[in-house]
């Protein structure tokens, strides 16, 4: 049964995803930088009715806990990045890159760059972890 | 040249630029339009102390000047910029004015950051994480290169974590781009040819990048076209004022491009050995920049028939691939006529550090936007190894 996106449900469905996945588990690898939040703006419209964040928290190619928070909590993360509902939908359905994405400023990065774009790969496998999950986007 | 179905982009740059010899006489009135009355002229010790530049900039501002932040250096720390923030802010600037090359253009985007947003600059690490307008920037760019006058990205030194980093905002476009030819005829040979393929880099990068788009592309084209008929007449004749004009126009014109469409394999080289072996970064750009040709020849063939083009090259009758060979062999070429013979080697460079510039260049950011993947080693050590 689909599972609606943002929720803790989904977080931790997410979350098995991801650890599923031994081509994250190899990209990931090197991965010691700490959590990333990912934050979903407000969209009332569908439901959305603040800005919603979950937090990763990788390291060396394992998600070792993932979470909903607040944004302040949020923002307390090394790497914060910002997008509306609309365009997270995009980065899960591979329609928007999410390296493109922030260079165009459709994602909002918080962090530092050079460290995110040494993990392309892990980066697309985050994105290809999002397609185990079955999803209900809240607009549709 | 075709563009993917699914092509999207967004194309953004400085909003305003006036260009001209001696237009750096009618900054004043800029301001004056701009509603500015405090300025804190950003620059380093060499311009304001061997040159007349920062004394043009002051007489034209008049009584707009509110002094000059003469401590840029090369690769602008953090605590430079924070430094020159608390300058500004004790001067009350209402606006920056940067006048130099990269460096100075670089710490003033991060000054105005500071002056705006408060705290310290990497606070504010990020790619369009700010949201709202910055303290406003004149940039005045005194070499032909960087392009930075056009870009929305700074690049900081953390030296406490031995890295750099990078800022990257709409809102750090400057809000004006003075281009005044007269500026860059002191600038020494060297200098000239190697920010001049600098911005050639920047030019044919761009549009092997991923990320190119019409714009870009049209941009890229334009730019290499202007440089590979006026670096070499800058060389010969310093005070060829048309010849530099020119070369400042393709610089931001490059720039534009890069700062929308990113750079690929070539720069993250350069970056490099600019790192590890302090080679200038237009010197690793040119000593580079045929090879990568080269190498992306097999899926980029289209768009190097294009420079090949720009650059003076009959293409009809022959291939795609032939003319792009034809195009990095006249780079090759280009090189030579303008003095940029530099080889790795020359930099004490040998075959057994190929692994580790491959490894480094393997992290650089500008890789990523390769027109085809690059995450073989030994590949890019094979770039690498021809320009040793």
């Amino acid at each position: 049964m689909p599972i609606d996106f943002p929720s803790d449900e989904w977080t931790t469905a997410y979350q098995e995803a991801l650890n599923a996945s031994e081509s994250y588990k190899e990209a990931g690898k090197n991965w010691t930088h700490g959590p990333i939040a990912l934050v979903v703006k407000a969209e009332p419209t569908i439901g959305v009715e603040q800005d919603t964040a979950f937090i990763l928290d990788l390291h060396q190619g394992v998600c070792r806990k993932a979470w909903i928070s607040d944004l302040e909590e949020a923002n307390k993360q090394p790497f914060v990045i910002t997008g509306s509902y609309a365009q997270w939908k995009m980065v899960m359905r591979k329609q928007l890159d999410p390296i493109k994405g922030m260079m165009q400023g459709k994602l909002r990065l918080k962090g530092n760059l050079p460290i995110i774009v040494r993990f392309v790969k892990a980066a697309q496998e985050l994105v290809e972890a999002t397609s185990k999950v079955d999803t209900r986007f809240l607009d549709e | 040249m075709s563009y993917d179905a699914d092509l999207n982009f967004v194309f953004a740059h400085t909003p305003k630029l006036t260009f001209g010899a001696n237009v750096v006489a009618e900054l004043g009135t800029s301001l004056s339009e701009m509603g500015h009355s405090r300025a804190v002229v950003v620059t380093d010790k060499f311009l304001a102390e061997k040159t007349d530049m920062l004394e043009r900039v002051k007489k034209s501002l008049a009584g707009r000047f509110a002094g000059a932040f003469t401590d840029v250096i090369p690769d602008p720390t953090a605590d430079s910029i924070d430094l020159g923030a608390a300058y500004a802010k004790r001067q009350s600037a209402d606006v920056l004015i940067s006048l130099g090359g990269g460096s100075a253009i670089d710490t003033a985007k991060g000054m105005a950051v500071v002056l705006t947003e408060g705290g310290k600059i990497l606070d504010h690490e990020g790619y369009h994480a700010l949201t709202r307008p910055q303290t406003p920037h004149v940039a005045i760019p005194t070499t032909a290169g960087t392009g930075s006058e056009m870009t929305m990205v700074l690049v900081v030194k953390d030296p406490a974590r031995g890295q750099k980093t990078f800022i990257g905002s709409y809102f750090l476009h400057p809000d004006l781009a003075v281009l005044d030819p007269t500026l860059t005829v002191g600038l020494p040979a060297k200098l000239t040819a190697a920010t001049g393929m600098d911005a050639m880099s920047h030019a044919i990068e761009s549009l092997l990048s991923n990320l190119r788009n019409p714009f870009s592309d049209g941009y890229s084209l334009e730019a290499i076209r202007i440089i590979s008929t006026n670096l070499k007449r800058c060389l010969d004749k310093p005070d060829d004022l048309l010849a530099r004009g020119q070369m400042l126009i393709a610089a931001a014109i490059a720039g534009s491009a890069f700062s929308n469409a990113m750079v690929v394999l070539n720069h993250a080289l350069a970056h490099t050995v600019g790192a590890k072996y302090h080679i200038h970064h237009g010197t690793a750009n040119a000593m580079f920049l045929p090879h990568t040709m080269r190498f992306f020849t097999d899926v980029s063939a289209d768009r190097l028939a294009l420079v090949a083009g720009a650059l003076g090259i009959s293409t009809s009758g022959i291939t795609d691939e032939q003319a792009a060979l034809q195009a990095a062999d006249r780079i090759e070429e280009f090189n030579k006529e303008i003095g940029l013979t530099d080889r790795l080697s020359d930099y004490g460079v040998t075959e057994a550090d190929l692994p580790a510039i491959a490894d480094m260049a393997l992290t650089d950011g500008s890789i990523i936007y390769s027109p085809k993947p690059v995450f073989d080693l030994d590949e890019i050590a094979s770039v690498a190894r021809k320009a040793l």
